[in-house]
């Protein structure tokens, strides 16, 4: 009980199309939970998460965006405060696939230049309705040297794994230092503030 | 009658005698042609007046060719203003349901000729659900909404570092100064300023050891 919540903070960013599961793969992680209800979010939503990795407590501080394009204006607004973006698209979607590169642009004018990027194709449970080729996200994946991963929030395939890795690839790029999540400066562009360091 | 010149005065040659006045179309007839024929019949009855008798059957005579001319001129005239003020009876009918068609069809009609440029939208506003609210004032609900969540994730995570606190003071009596020390970041000034309700609550039940 000795010790701190976590040694440091990562932001991270889920966006891609409206439907493609976002929400749920998200309430996946933090919750261990799914729903089939589809409730398009509301502009921006968060959620936290502490994980350890090499002996260190990582809060992971994920942000939730509606993929609605008339949210855009307010969700490009959290992009440049991410350290790890996941984009999702839904592989029985084919459209929320085309779009990918559409969301890699809006990475590249709004979000950090170091940003850790992630592709993740969901709804893998479905195959019966696939059609984008697991191939395929592999290809634009190695195209623009990201991971990739095929996920399903429902069957709980993936997820952790997805969210592990990209934490884990922050942490690698992170200076070693002693930790000091004082610094982590969380309110930046998420507008929440007051949120700090914590106690226990 | 006095600004009339007598044809035998000497007027200008281009000038007709009053008598020409007879000749012309009734259609063409002015104000000035009135006075000549006026003259004319004016003279003609004095002649009658004034000269022998036995000139009178033949002056009589002419005179009654001339009040024939200007009663068919009369007529020509009468006939044609009837004409003209029928047709203009006709057309003022028209107009008028034209009018009436058109305030009947106008507010409708009107509505659809509004015409909206490319990224306009009509609302309803009697529609209940019609959006109201500007994207601004959705990213200062959404901002405050994330702040007091992250608030009360914080609000948690003190009175879970509490209520351990609690346990572990009753477990072992001994090193519970130190254990709630360490339970706060160390070197955080921030955290201090964070004294939530919970926490004056705790400082007032254990003093100063928070």
């Amino acid at each position: 009980m000795a010790k701190k919540t976590y040694d440091l903070l990562f932001k991270l960013l889920l966006i891609g199309d409206s439907g493609v599961g976002k929400t749920c793969v998200l309430f996946r992680f933090s919750d261990d939970a799914f729903n089939t209800t589809f409730i398009s979010t509301i502009g921006i939503d968060f959620k936290i998460k502490t994980v350890e990795l090499q002996g260190k407590k990582i809060k992971l501080q994920i942000w939730d965006t509606a993929g609605q394009e008339r949210f855009h204006t307010i969700t490009t607004s959290y992009y440049r405060g991410a350290m790890g973006i996941m984009l999702v698209y839904d592989i029985t979607n084919g459209k929320s696939f085309e779009n990918i590169s559409k969301w890699l642009r809006n990475i590249d004018e709004h979000a950090n230049e170091d940003v850790e990027r992630m592709l993740l194709g969901n709804k893998c449970d479905m195959e019966e309705k696939r059609v984008v080729l697991k191939a395929k996200g592999e290809q634009i994946a190695r195209e623009h040297g990201i991971r990739f991963f095929e996920t399903s929030a429902k069957a709980n395939i993936n997820i952790e794994k997805a969210f592990l890795t990209l934490a884990e690839d922050i942490l690698r790029k992170t200076p070693v230092k002693e930790p000091n999540s004082e610094n982590v400066d969380i309110s930046s562009g998420g507008g929440v503030t007051g949120w700090k360091n914590k106690c226990c | 009658m006095q600004g009339h010149q007598h044809p035998g005065e000497g007027e200008e040659k281009e000038e007709l005698g009053p008598e020409n006045a007879f000749e012309k179309s009734p259609f063409q007839l002015t104000a000035e042609d009135v006075y000549d024929i006026s003259y004319v019949v004016g003279r003609e009855i004095l002649k009658i007046s004034s000269e022998p008798q036995g000139e009178v059957p033949t002056r009589v005579a002419q005179l009654q060719f001339k009040i024939v001319r200007i009663l068919e001129m009369l007529e020509a005239l009468v006939n044609e203003s009837n004409l003209t003020v029928e047709e203009l009876k006709m057309e003022r009918d028209n107009l008028k349901k034209e009018v009436e068609g058109l305030r009947k069809e106008g507010p409708p009609g009107n509505a659809e000729q509004l015409s909206l440029g490319p990224d306009k939208m009509i609302i309803d506003l009697t529609d209940p659900n019609r959006p109201r609210f500007t994207l601004q004032e959705l990213r200062d609900v959404l901002q405050e909404r994330n702040r007091l969540k992250a608030q009360l994730l914080i609000t948690q995570e003190e009175l879970q570092c509490y209520k351990s606190g609690i346990s572990q003071r009753e477990d072992q009596a001994g090193p519970m100064e130190k254990e709630s020390t360490v339970c706060r970041p160390s070197g955080s000034s921030k955290s201090n300023e964070e004294k939530t309700i919970i926490k004056r609550l705790f400082s007032f039940k254990y003093g100063k050891r928070i």
